[in-house]
């Protein structure tokens, strides 16, 4: 089904991003090839949420080439699922939880974007496969934070994608819901799909997940868990050199604003 | 048929019509504004929209000195162009001197709000008759509404209610997932320009009615209402219409009314259209915030008050449960030994007889029932299960007593089974008192 078999599934060259004048990504590269999760990680404020707020068209990069299977993003975007922040949203809006998982087909829907029976029915299964079939009707904001996350992750199911694009999805999460995710990027992974996911915990990157991209501003490392994920690269992007990266931002920051 | 006439006479109909109309699709546009969580927005927008009028009426008074009543759609126009070029000034400001967005609204607020009392000032002196038509858009007018008005109102309320239908489905996505609505393909930037044309236009119409000064009102006071009556966003956007509708029915009916009853009385005075308007939806979005059913004031504190009564009775119970199964106690003795008065012993006292737990006794003293009996000794089961469950978790022997005095009134049968699957049946709480039980549920 897929004409460029060969090309890499996420492929991004020489990626810059400043957010105002302040760098927060630096010359990023890499090339992700089809069927891996891959885990980004890296300390607060080390570009994370943007990398992946850049590969969806979100953020403007100051320079870069960013290609999903050899296409551009106008092109592939059917092709990609976002998954993002929970705390991302307000979950005051009036809204069900059945018609935030509805929303995974607005793509589908025709120019009136009228809701037919099939997207119906295709989204009580998205939310069969998060096991939140019993509370479709309920409003938002009575759902616990995992139940949340799950509605995000079925609206994300939804889309039918090749790529999936997730931040932090193992936030403030119980257990409980924490392995149904995992469970769930298991299946999809095997189902060929690309998963990449920005993660917290380095305790549990190698059972999670095979790939991994270490950022910290600049690109510390990427490439298979089990070859990259070492004390070495891990220090490099936490520790103290990390910590010059800052000091170096903050200096960059200041004499391109004009503040000093 | 009092109402009715205020759609048939022809002299209340195009005020009662005009104000209908142009409260409906003020509320529905105000749906996208509270939800955008930008309400000042409607504040700075009308006060922008100000120095148009007063702009565009210098102009026409210029070549039309004695007035004309077809013109009022150019004076409409250049409200509308003055708050586009406010809302264009509120970005630039917020954008490109990164000022805070309620920094940019005050200011762009005020200094808009400002030219136009500046112009304003002077035509006062050259062209009464238009100072005058100017001061209506200030306050607001509904009385001297005409059908040209009505026509023009009902085909802006026309056009934002298809415009919503055709584009509610990418409009209900933006509001509640920006990023996630631009991932799945919905155009943000164009989407943006319609709805704020939508929001300018709202305010344009508004403002005959309502004024400049009371129009954000209106565009909030439904949505709020509505928003308090239900989670389905459909009806959110129904409701608040239905408010601001009735709120425009309402402003005309109550301000001739009124003064009727008033005269009757002996009592002269006139009532303003715009602002009874403004205070029949602001009334009615007050009256959702304390009696909504779910999320209203009241509601909750009655809940509350609720709680703590049912909570008070139980103590009662357990007090008596402590003294001995068929110990008879004074009323005197309750009162010297539980922390309520009088008058609040009496009343949980009857309520607790009432419902069958306790007795009174030939002596005049309360005792319970055999049933009351079960009870006390299941909430002192629930109390002392919940300390086994703390210390079990890791909590000081002394701390738990205060904790399960309040869990002992909320754990529910399914709670209490799992609570003791756990702790493995306990017979004692941490204080080696016995954990009752009873076959009997009550």
């Amino acid at each position: 089904m897929d004409e460029n078999a060969d090309s890499a599934a996420v492929s991004v060259e020489g990626l810059s991003v400043n957010y105002d004048k302040t760098p927060v990504l630096w010359d990023i590269h890499f090339d992700i090839p089809k069927a891996k999760l891959v885990g980004i990680v890296g300390p607060n404020g080390a570009g994370k949420s943007t990398l992946l707020k850049t590969l969806l068209g979100m953020v403007q990069p100051l320079s870069g080439r960013i290609e999903f299977f050899g296409e551009t993003l106008k092109r592939a975007g059917q092709r990609i699922a976002y998954v993002p922040q929970r705390s991302s949203v307000d979950w005051d809006f009036p809204i069900t939880a059945f018609e935030v998982v509805l929303m995974g087909r607005y793509r589908k829907l025709g120019p009136l974007k009228w809701v037919r029976r099939a997207d119906r029915e295709a989204a009580t299964h998205a939310l069969v496969s998060v096991g939140m079939e019993g509370f479709a009707d309920r409003q938002i904001s009575q759902l616990s934070g995992g139940q949340q996350q799950r509605l995000f992750l079925a609206r994300a199911l939804l889309q039918d994608a090749d790529i999936y694009l997730m931040d932090e999805p193992f936030a403030g999460v119980d257990m409980a819901t924490e392995k149904a995710i995992i469970g769930l990027m298991d299946r999809l992974k095997t189902q060929g799909k690309t998963l990449l996911v920005v993660h917290h915990d380095l305790g549990t990157v190698h059972n999670y997940f095979d790939w991994v991209i270490m950022l910290n501003t600049c690109l510390i490392a990427y490439g298979p868990v089990e070859e990259v994920f070492h004390a070495d690269a891990i220090m490099r992007t936490y520790g103290a050199s990390g910590a010059l990266i800052e000091e170096a931002v903050k200096l960059v920051r200041g004499k391109t604003s004009g503040a000093s | 048929m009092n109402i009715l006439r205020y759609f048939t006479d022809p002299v209340l109909q195009a005020p009662t019509l005009g104000s209908m109309l142009m409260c409906l699709s003020a509320a529905l546009v105000g749906v996208v504004v509270v939800l955008k969580r930008r309400s000042l927005l409607g504040e700075a927008l009308s006060h922008a929209s100000y120095p148009g009028v007063v702009i565009s009426i210098f102009i026409l008074a210029a070549f039309f000195p004695a007035g004309q009543d077809w013109l009022a759609p150019v004076i409409l126009l250049g409200a509308f162009t003055t708050a586009l070029l406010g809302l264009f000034a509120i970005e630039l400001l917020e954008r490109r001197l990164k000022i805070k967005n309620d920094a940019a609204l005050c200011f762009v607020l005020s200094i808009f709000f400002g030219v136009g009392v500046l112009f304003a000032s002077r035509l006062q002196f050259e062209h009464a008759l238009w100072y005058k038509t100017m001061q209506v858009f200030l306050f607001g007018q509904a009385a001297t509404m005409n059908n040209t008005h009505v026509i023009l109102y009902a085909a802006l309320a026309a056009l934002t209610i298809a415009i919503l239908l055709l584009k509610y489905y990418p409009i209900k996505l933006t509001l509640f997932d920006r990023d996630y609505a631009k991932t799945v393909g919905v155009r943000l930037a164009a989407l943006d320009a319609l709805l704020f044309v939508l929001i300018a236009m709202a305010i344009v119409i508004g403002i005959r009615s309502v004024g400049v000064v009371l129009m954000a009102g209106m565009l909030i006071a439904p949505a709020v209402a509505a928003k308090q009556l239900t989670h389905r966003l459909k009806w959110v956007f129904i409701l608040a219409g239905v408010v601001g509708a009735l709120s425009g029915f309402l402003g005309n009916y109550l301000s001739l009314e009124i003064p009727a009853w008033g005269s009757g009385l002996g009592w002269k005075f006139t009532l303003p259209t715009g602002p009874m308007i403004l205070l029949s939806a602001s009334s009615m979005s007050l009256l959702a915030l304390l009696f909504a059913p779910k999320q209203g004031l009241v509601g909750r504190k009655w809940r509350i008050a609720t709680f703590r009564w049912v909570s008070q009775g139980e103590n009662l119970l357990k007090f008596l449960w402590k003294k001995g199964d068929s110990a008879v106690v004074r009323f005197t003795d309750l009162r010297a030994q539980t922390p309520y008065s009088s008058l609040q012993l009496w009343l949980l006292l009857s309520g607790l007889q009432r419902q069958g737990w306790i007795k009174r006794s030939r002596s005049g003293g309360y005792a319970l029932t055999s049933d009351g009996v079960v009870r006390a000794g299941y909430i002192v089961r629930l109390h002392r299960l919940w300390e086994v469950y703390l210390v079990h978790l890791g909590q000081g022997v002394e701390k738990v007593h205060c904790r399960a005095e309040e869990m002992e009134h909320i754990l529910t049968p399914e709670l209490e089974q799992q609570l003791v699957d756990l702790l493995n049946h306990p017979k004692q709480d941490p204080h080696h008192q016995p954990i009752p039980y009873s076959e009997r549920l009550p």
